[in-house]
């Protein structure tokens, strides 16, 4: 199926085109990694100040406080809250998971899974990554401006975000950071979709491709249609702070003529609803792959996963409205995007029951990989049913804008894609640095994280269902939420867990990247196309471009004579 | 040291002894339509919970039987047999007949028979809202029945309502998007620039609730609270006539401000 004729290129000797500037798809998906497990901890010690001034209101924050906020004695101060869930929300969705499962896994998995030597479009890769580096000065840059940075809620609603809710430079340095951002990742996502039709290794068909492939592919689908449209949303938003513009102002403000801030609650959505499958189709993939080779056995309707994951992405772009009930649309409108809504349980329902199909009378490996996407499995159930309750629309006239949603979306996007994250760093980094990570840390890390998230986030869901709503500086001023201080502290304290255990899977990435055991070249005896290279995989990636035989899941066949469980994709499947 | 006082801290605010399960409670109901949306909510929890444990019996119990511990040979299958896609189908179908059209049935009845059917009539009680960072501005109608007029009653962050009448708010904003949340009426609609957003309630309970902004609205929306006082019929009568006095002595007629209202809406 390739299309081009593949060229060996020579490896690149300086230390800048071998680190730094590189086309290697590998060296730019490591940049990514650093990256965005950088902005991981900055958004996560972002979270624990949210946390902590939830639970402990007018206490100092511990450690560093004093440092960041000294005019407050290290209280977090109000507008310095607003900025931090605003910027929060930003890092952690385009700068952390994006980086994480986009920038990093797509980069490195797409070419090795599906037998290419590189990107079909290097030099557009390296600026994908150079441009999110741009954009992420321009974010942080914001931060020392003298009102501080954007302080409007990670949406960023007009006419808040607008001259009249935020004057300081803060928001329009956020709207370019984000237009920056999205010209990185469509670029990206060009560059995947391309190489994903175009260079197959021969043989390999649509569905021989690994499902972490069809996650990524579709992803960057998403990514290609949807970023421009937050690309123009919020490119008027700057018009609207810098050239004074009215497209999303409106009644007093409006000196001339009329905009509509709701305006940009669509353009908004049409992008933020199928971002959270842009984020989660990774994860979804990735599991889906990770559950087969691990439970040694073939995946369980591969083709109806493929598929149903299709399905979702196509209904993603259909039910974004369900973000603006409160907004009171025509009710015809809301009625309509309510039922898509629930049509999207059907394809989640068929993935799920494939998921389990495929442990179904497996014989279980529990490294930590797989216990990582076991992890995905339990939380995206309690992520994907809640969401019934918001895509009601009269629960939602209830819920809408409360801790219940924060509890729903930090399941779905949070949980969910973090554990799929880690389950593919431990999976992919003998292929990735040559090393293994150490499965005791790791499973350790397993359990506290997952102990810590759920406090954390079902915690949120309860007072949410209790009524407290978002972004509140001291939520406790109003009596009926008085109540919720004990549920608000245990889930401070889970959060403060599950940062704490994060420490332990650091330690391990660099203790291992030291001193850790070299990798084999297919530790996890899996038969995909990246496992036949040596660990690390070469600058060229494959000597020879592989010819692809049979399907990726080909575990525990039982017409197997050479002693192993599974074969290569390169091997003729085996029959009786 | 202080960890352990912070932790207890707080708890001896909430002041008054409560089991988990009382604080896990929503604020109490006062409105007439509110029990339609506890009633769907608890209706998607037993489903859910259903679901939810039949995911948990597969995630835990195929990961205890079927570790290679104990089941050292996996079953080759691409789940691709008549019976497996007939189980994936059922399990499919389940969902879409048990939990989405049973839901979206019942939500979609009560959205439009009653949160959408708005009252109307003379019995129907009127009020307009504008919220502004980080108030409430409320308007009664006033004794000519018409808003916008010298006469009307205005108020700040006191909403004084009638029980047991249907009550109509219209709302808008004078700067960012607010959001009206009533908990304890179960619901919430926006304030907007540029456009008039309403909602209807009927009051069951008297006594004095909260108001809240749900929606961000800057720095100090947390501090964007409003009282609620459902008053009995003639109580609220009694208030109505004595503001109305103060209204008439008191409104600024000359002032383009006093006149932030609109001619309602039908």
């Amino acid at each position: 199926m390739a299309f081009y004729k593949q060229h060996m290129h020579e490896a690149p000797k300086t230390f800048l085109s071998k680190y730094i500037f590189s086309f290697d798809h590998k060296v730019i998906a490591k940049q990514f990694l650093w990256y965005g497990i950088f902005f991981l901890g900055v958004g996560g010690i972002m979270a624990l100040m949210i946390r902590w001034t939830l639970a402990f209101p007018g206490v100092a924050f511990p450690l560093i406080g004093k440092f960041l906020f000294p005019e407050t004695g290290g209280v977090v101060p109000p507008d310095t809250y607003a900025m931090l869930f605003t910027l929060h929300g930003t890092i952690m969705i385009f700068y952390a998971i994006t980086p994480i499962l986009i920038g990093c896994f797509g980069n490195f998995c797409i070419p090795l899974m599906i037998g290419a030597r590189d990107m079909v479009f290097p030099s557009a890769n390296m600026l994908s990554f150079w441009l999110a580096v741009l954009s992420a000065v321009l974010l942080m840059g914001s931060l020392f401006t003298p009102l501080g940075a954007a302080a409007g809620g990670w949406t960023s609603y007009p006419t808040l975000s607008t001259l009249i809710g935020s004057p300081g430079v803060g928001q329009t340095l956020w709207a370019m950071a984000i237009f920056v951002l999205g010209v990185s990742s469509t670029m990206g996502a060009i560059n995947y979709i391309t190489t994903i039709i175009t260079l197959r290794a021969p043989g390999m068909g649509y569905f021989d491709m690994p499902l972490t492939v069809w996650g990524l592919w579709l992803t960057a689908i998403l990514n290609a249609i949807f970023l421009p449209v937050l690309g123009a949303g919020t490119l008027l938003l700057i018009f609207d702070r810098v050239f004074g513009t009215q497209f999303f102002l409106a009644g007093a403000a409006a000196t001339s003529g009329t905009g509509d801030p709701i305006l940009f609650q669509h353009v908004f959505w049409i992008f933020g609803h199928p971002e959270v499958y842009i984020l989660i189709l990774p994860a979804w993939g990735v599991v889906s792959d990770l559950l087969s080779f691990f439970a040694r056995k073939p995946a369980f309707g591969a083709k109806a996963t493929a598929l149903a994951m299709t399905s979702i992405s196509i209904l993603s772009t259909l039910v974004y409205g369900h973000h603006m009930f409160t907004t009171q649309m025509s009710p015809l409108l809301t009625q309509t995007f309510m039922t898509m809504t629930m049509t999207i349980s059907i394809p989640s329902a068929i993935f799920f029951a494939n998921w389990l199909g495929t442990i179904w009378r497996g014989s279980i490996r529990f490294h930590s990989p797989m216990l990582f996407s076991l992890g995905v499995v339990f939380v995206f159930g309690l992520g994907g049913l809640t969401g019934l309750y918001l895509g009601t629309v009269t629960t939602d006239l209830y819920l809408h804008d409360t801790y219940f949603v924060v509890g729903h979306f930090h399941y779905t996007m949070a949980a969910s894609v973090l554990l799929g994250g880690f389950a593919g760093v431990y999976f992919w980094m003998p292929k990735m640095f040559g090393v293994m990570m150490d499965e005791f840390l790791a499973k350790i890390h397993f359990w506290i994280t997952m102990l810590g998230l759920n406090g954390v986030f079902f915690g949120m869901m309860i007072v949410g269902y209790g009524g407290m709503h978002r972004r509140l500086y001291n939520p406790f001023i109003y009596e009926f939420m008085q109540k919720l201080i004990p549920i608000n502290t245990f889930i401070t304290w889970s959060a403060i867990i599950m940062g704490l255990a994060q420490f332990i899977f650091v330690y391990n990435f660099i203790n291992s990247l030291i001193r850790g055991e070299k990798a084999s070249e297919n530790p996890w005896e899996v038969g995909t196309l990246e496992w036949t290279i040596p660990s690390p995989a070469p600058h060229y990636n494959f000597k020879e471009i592989p010819v692809v035989k049979c399907g990726p899941h080909e575990l525990g066949n039982p017409n197997l004579k050479s002693g192993r469980d599974f074969q290569y994709q390169t091997e003729d499947l085996v029959q009786a | 040291m202080g960890f352990l006082s912070l932790l207890t801290g707080p708890v001896a605010v909430g002041a008054k002894e409560m089991s988990l399960w009382e604080r896990m409670l929503p604020p109490e109901d006062i409105s007439g339509e509110g029990h339609l949306i506890d009633y769907l909510f608890n209706y998607t929890t037993g489903m859910n919970v259903f679901f939810f444990l039949l995911v948990c019996a597969g995630l835990f119990g195929f990961s205890y039987y079927y570790s290679s511990k104990r089941n050292p040979k996996a079953y080759y299958t691409y789940g691709n047999k008549k019976s497996h896609i007939l189980v994936v189908t059922l399990i499919g179908s389940a969902v879409f007949f048990a939990v989405d059209f049973n839901l979206t049935r019942m939500a979609n009845n009560d959205f439009v028979n009653v949160f959408m059917n708005f009252p109307k009539g003379d019995d129907v009680f009127k009020v307009e809202v504008m919220a502004q960072q980080w108030m409430w501005n409320i308007r009664y109608a006033g004794q000519d029945g018409e808003f916008n007029t010298a006469d009307d009653i205005m108020t700040n962050n006191d909403l004084r309502l009638p029980v047991g009448r249907k009550v109509v708010v219209q709302l808008i904003s004078k700067d960012v998007i607010h959001s009206f949340y009533l908990p304890n009426v179960r619901r919430k609609v926006d304030a907007m620039p540029g456009r008039i957003s309403r909602i209807w309630f009927e009051l069951k309970k008297t006594g004095k609730f909260e108001i809240a902004c749900a929606e961000m609205c800057g720095t100090h929306h947390y501090l964007m609270k409003a009282h609620m006082t459902v008053l009995p019929e003639n109580e609220f009568n009694q208030w109505m006539k004595q503001a109305q006095t103060i209204a008439l002595a008191a409104n600024d007629t000359e002032n383009p401000e006093t006149y932030w209202g609109w001619k309602w809406e039908n």
